[in-house]
């Protein structure tokens, strides 16, 4: 189809006032390549829309670069559907207001945006959706326990197919073993009972779940919508076919064996609360040294968490489980002798009054660390702790029994760490770190980076906790319940439920050809160029979401349905073969050489800026919007992620004159921050490797530097763009101006 | 460092004495940030932690009797009002001192206080049959049943001779407001306020009953009181055991008596008065207007707010039985008082109860300021412009 252009200029919000429109008009036109080039008062307005949309009825359109506000506002205003090529350009936000107005080099600024955006708008297809016509939408939960139940009843209530796989035979999990539920409602004070079986029973009879027990997945191979899982029940292989996963496989007690120090092993009468909680659910609590009645009992809590030789993180529900055991004992006798031995007691909410309500009940809560368990030689035992509360070390009257509150250890951490294939000899060795991925033997993913969900810490899987906590690395497998961190039995339900909308969420946009969150709804997707791969195995290995597998001859075979589009396979590869119909190495490499470079003389240095579009776009945003100035010699160019970024940018950039380049990116690291994980991460290792492009341009390493950037650090923006330019003016102008 | 051993039984021990929320505490150390004894140096103040000496009770160990804690509280109840789980931190207190002097060992320095209470009635080794004898120069109407009010006067304002003025100015005002009001006499006993504060829980039931039996003999149904100790005592201590009237503080029926044009002051009085308000009037029983009314009835009187006021108001350190305490000067929660009542430019501190009078009085004379600021007692300043 024949490319049509139309550039359209607003002229509100005070951009004609610090602008010239007509010189910015006239520069378009000389690269709109037989497009027009417009203004309107206030393109946003209805008016304004109609007046576009005349235009590209009356010009026959399919190209538009709209140069008014930033591309993050009036999104759903400025939409043309799919089929229109659309580009914005930012000249309020980013120009207009941190420039000063009516300025040569601001109007500089404009015409080199404007002319990028033409560059981008002019070179960029419509994204033909990935769609394939055995796309599945039936969900796979994997774990029956109560997260698992939650998860396939929710997905079964939104209308959707869920596949229920449990190892064991019966349904329930943890719960099997539970007595009583914590207090849910007012006065939040007493037990609640549950019935599990009824639970059971319901999903059982629920027509649009399809239950497989005593069953394992013995591998899951494909792509959201496309996954196909082979499971083995009763001796045999049964094949299914998912379009997305939700994982609840839970967590189990932490190894009390490993708590000698607490007793574990050492006396018959400290057990752990799961023990505990059994007896009561078999009605019979007796000590097991002697099998008589328990007349007073001490909980140890953080047995194991919060302990840098054991667990080092908080598991989360032992506070409550353990006033609940409490509980049990002050119900049957109110006189009953409990103590609590605690570091913080987490009963956060409501729960607060159930803690309160164990304090009315006489329970002696001691805060500290637990120094020793011992036998006072008469059968019983003594607690010794150092009570943080009256600064000095405390025993406890002689006890029947001692529970260790002993944490949770997520399912997916019990297994040996997945070896990567180690690189053969003379092999170039992958820039990224690898996963931490452990062989869990849960799902058995045929994925070239490992066959379960990579983890970042403690073996729980990995997913972006700040910004969106159910996802993991893996696209459409959702992990919910304990697996995916430490919760107690209402949190869990409510992450299950969570889950299993997204995993909705997720085989509806694929279906649609669109990405899952971040880039949700996008239908571009990454295309290869496979004549000219060098099989480097740089995208296998650097693609955060595992999305492309390889062959035997080590060619990518990209799975579309697992793709994120942040564009890292692009920024990975040395020959430059994978593209977006809307996202090209060449296509940013040609917005980079349209911007002008004045000749040393004219003492105006240029400087790119390439930001991560989710933190360090949005921060030049708010500089503007809160009036922040700064020098009018950066040009920005927004990037998917800075892990898309190609090296190859950077020599284009610097061989045309332009005097240095600012990358800004994502924080990475252990609280990452990076959309796309690890984007950022290997924007800095492609960096460390920029040295060689300088030294065969025999240029200064300081012309390229790289800042970490969330959008809330926007007041700084002005200071790292300054000190980047004083550094440049320090080091003078690039020697390649002019060429 | 040997381990403490926990005591369920003391713990209990404490509990049934009293401390009935003690274990609701969790520690969080409120009250001992808001703890007045935080404003002074001393040690006292390095010594005495409530949030530390609740802990020390839950767990019924062996520390809390340290006399320098235990007894330092003076129940001001800025920690009680403030804490985030409604924990009744006086009544803890009132009962862990209790599990001590109930027994039978009090501090040395309580001992005579206690025993002149137990002697005489009255805790201020006054006679009995000198109860009566502030009232001399003044014809003080006999309470019977042609009296609508018993005036019930502090043991304090009948024994001490700066305080007995305290209960001529009352009596004054409350002739010259056409109140019917009468006293009993050397039959009273001390309202027992300070002494269960001290923890002889045995001390006060009998001083209650005795001015139960007493009361209600004589067919008395409203009372008026001097001290606020004695009507926060009277009305939340005593029913329970007999005792229900209708109990008043004097400015309260001062106060009416002006809103209903039964009281007028003529004389002008030209000075700038701060109020202070006593804890056991204010924090504890509410009544926070009207000694303020009364002030600001007074023609030509300017008022003038201190620094802590109304429910934040800063105690005179004379509740909870530390009027009987020996504080070194400089540690005095007074002097405080004093000095921001000199800043903010008053000529008169006022207050409403024979305690504060004491406590500030002294605060003021160690300070030696006796000449800038003059301590009264609100009554005193009253009577003194009537014409």
């Amino acid at each position: 189809m024949e490319k049509k252009t139309g550039v359209f200029v607003c002229a509100g919000c005070g951009i004609a006032q610090s602008l010239d429109l007509e010189s910015l008009k006239r520069d378009a036109s000389e690269h709109v390549q037989g497009g027009i080039c417009r203004e309107h008062p206030c393109l946003c307005s209805p008016e304004g829309i109609a007046y576009i949309r005349q235009c590209m009825e009356v010009e026959g359109l399919n190209r538009l670069v709209i140069a008014a506000c930033s591309p993050r506002v009036m999104h759903d205003v400025f939409d043309f559907g799919p089929g229109t090529v659309l580009e914005r350009v930012n000249l309020r936000e980013q120009v207009i207001w941190c420039h000063a107005a009516n300025d040569e080099d601001t109007q500089m600024l404009a015409q080199d945006q404007l002319r990028m955006g033409i560059i981008k708008a002019l070179e960029c297809e419509p994204p033909a959706p990935f769609s394939q016509d055995d796309f599945s939408k039936r969900i796979l939960v994997v774990g029956g326990g109560l997260a698992g139940m939650t998860a396939a009843m929710e997905t079964a209530k939104a209308g959707y197919e869920a596949v229920l796989v449990e190892k064991s035979d019966q349904l329930g999990g943890y719960m099997k073993s539970v007595h009583k539920l914590p207090p849910s409602g007012p006065p939040y004070e007493e037990l609640r009972d549950f019935d599990l079986q009824a639970q059971v029973e319901q999903l059982l009879a629920t027509e649009n779940i399809k239950v497989y027990q005593k069953a394992r997945i013995a591998r899951i191979s494909g792509g959201p919508c496309l996954f196909d899982v082979e499971i083995d029940v009763n001796g045999g292989p049964v094949a299914e076919r998912v379009g997305a996963v939700v994982l609840c496989t839970g967590a189990v007690p932490y190894d009390p064996h490993k708590l000698g120090h607490l007793g574990y092993g050492v006396f018959p009468d400290v057990i752990t609360a799961l023990q505990l909680e059994s007896m009561f659910t078999s009605t019979s609590v007796v000590r097991p040294s002697n099998g008589e009645p328990v007349s007073s009992v001490a909980f140890i809590l953080c047995a194991g968490s919060r302990d840098p030789d054991h667990l080092p993180y908080c598991s989360s529900a032992c506070c409550i489980e353990s006033l609940k055991q409490a509980k049990y004992f002050k119900m049957s006798n109110p006189q009953t002798p409990v103590y609590i031995f605690y570091r913080d007691l987490r009963a956060h909410g409501h729960y607060e009054l159930f803690y309160k309500q164990l304090q009315k009940d006489g329970t002696i809560f001691v805060r500290g660390t637990v120094t020793g368990v011992e036998d006072d030689g008469s059968g019983g035992l003594i607690v010794t702790a150092d009570d943080i509360l009256t600064g000095a070390p405390v025993t406890t009257e002689s006890v029947d029994l001692v529970v260790l509150a002993n944490g949770m250890v997520p399912t997916t951490a019990m297994g040996e760490p997945f070896k990567a294939q180690t690189p053969a000899e003379g092999e170039e060795t992958p820039a990224a770190p690898a996963d931490s991925i452990i062989a869990s033997d849960i799902l058995n993913l045929q994925y070239r980076q490992g066959p379960e969900l990579p983890a970042l810490k403690y073996g729980f899987p990995d997913s972006h906790f700040i910004c969106f906590p159910y996802e993991s690395r893996r696209t459409g497998i959702y992990p919910a319940g304990t697996v995916r961190a430490p919760m107690d039995w209402a949190r869990a339900v409510e992450d299950a439920a969570g889950a299993a909308l997204k995993a909705i969420q997720c085989v509806e946009m694929t279906s649609r050809g669109g990405a899952v969150h971040p880039r949700s709804g996008d239908l571009s997707y990454p295309e290869f160029f496979m004549q000219r791969c060098t099989q480097c195995k740089r995208c296998t290995e650097e693609c955060p979401f595992g999305a492309i597998n390889e062959d035997e001859k080590a060619n990518p075979l990209p799975n579309p349905t697992r793709c994120r589009r942040c564009g890292v396979c692009m920024g990975a590869c040395p020959e430059r073969i994978i593209s977006f119909r809307n996202y090209s190495v060449g296509m940013i490499g040609n917005m980079i050489k349209s911007i002008q470079v004045p000749d040393e003389y004219e003492e105006k240095p240029r400087i790119l800026v390439l930001a991560c579009e989710n933190d360090a776009y949005p921060a030049l945003d708010l500089a503007g919007i809160k009036r922040l100035s700064y020098s009018p010699w950066f040009r920005i160019i927004p990037l998917r992620c800075l892990g898309s970024m190609n090296l190859v940018w950077i020599a284009d950039a610097l061989s045309k004159g332009i005097d240095g380049i600012l990358l800004l990116g994502c924080r990475h690291g252990e609280d990452y921050q990076c959309h796309f994980i690890k984007g950022s991460e290997l924007a800095q290792i492609r960096m460390s490797k920029i040295q060689e492009t300088l030294n065969r341009l025999v240029l200064e390493s300081d012309r390229v530097r790289l800042e970490q950037l969330s959008i809330a650090d926007y007041p700084r923006l002005p200071e790292i763009l300054e000190s980047f330019a004083a550094r440049l003016e320090e080091l003078g102008p690039n020697p390649y101006k002019g060429y | 460092m040997d381990p403490k051993n926990i005591s369920l039984e003391m713990r209990d021990y404490i509990w049934e004495m009293g401390a009935e929320t003690l274990n609701w505490c969790m520690q969080c150390g409120l009250c001992t940030n808001l703890c007045p004894w935080r404003l002074v140096p001393g040690e006292t103040s390095e010594s005495f932690n409530i949030r530390h000496m609740q802990r020390l009770g839950q767990m019924g160990m062996e520390g809390f009797e340290d006399e320098k804690s235990l007894f330092a509280c003076t129940t001001c109840g800025t920690c009680q009002v403030n804490c985030p789980r409604g924990v009744k931190i006086i009544d803890n207190v009132r009962a862990m001192r209790a599990s001590i002097v109930g027994a039978g060992m009090a501090p040395g320095s309580l001992r005579p206080i206690l025993g002149s209470a137990h002697a005489n009635g009255n805790p201020w080794s006054g006679p009995r049959e000198k109860r009566t004898e502030w009232q001399s120069g003044l014809d003080v109407p006999q309470f019977g049943p042609d009296r609508e009010y018993f005036l019930f006067v502090c043991c304090h304002s009948c024994y001490d001779p700066r305080s007995t003025k305290i209960a001529k100015s009352i009596v004054r005002l409350l002739t010259a407001a056409q109140v019917s009001f009468g006293v009993i006499g050397v039959e009273e006993s001390c309202c027992g306020e300070s002494m269960r504060k001290i923890g002889d829980e045995e001390l006060f039931q009998k001083l209650a009953e005795s001015n139960i039996g007493l009361f209600n003999g004589r067919g008395v149904t409203k009372i008026i009181t001097t001290s606020p100790h004695c009507t926060w005592s009277f009305k939340n201590e005593y029913p329970a055991m007999g005792g229900e009237w209708e109990v008043f503080h004097y400015t309260e029926i001062l106060d009416r008596a002006v809103q209903q044009g039964k009281l007028s002051f003529s004389r002008e009085t030209g000075k700038r008065v701060a109020f202070h308000d006593p804890c056991y009037l204010g924090r504890h029983g509410g009544l926070y207007e009207p000694p303020r009314n009364l002030l600001k009835s007074l023609p030509g009187c300017h008022a003038v707010e201190l620094n802590r006021t109304r429910e934040m108001s800063l105690c005179c350190a004379g509740g909870g039985g530390r009027i009987w305490g020996e504080v070194p000067m400089g540690e005095r929660f007074g002097e405080l008082r004093i000095e921001d009542a000199c800043a903010r430019g008053a000529e008169i501190l006022a207050t409403a109860c024979p305690y504060c009078v004491n406590m500030l009085t002294d605060a003021c004379t160690s300070l030696g300021r006796q000449d800038a600021l003059e301590i009264a007692e609100l009554s005193e300043v009253l009577s003194r412009t009537l014409s």
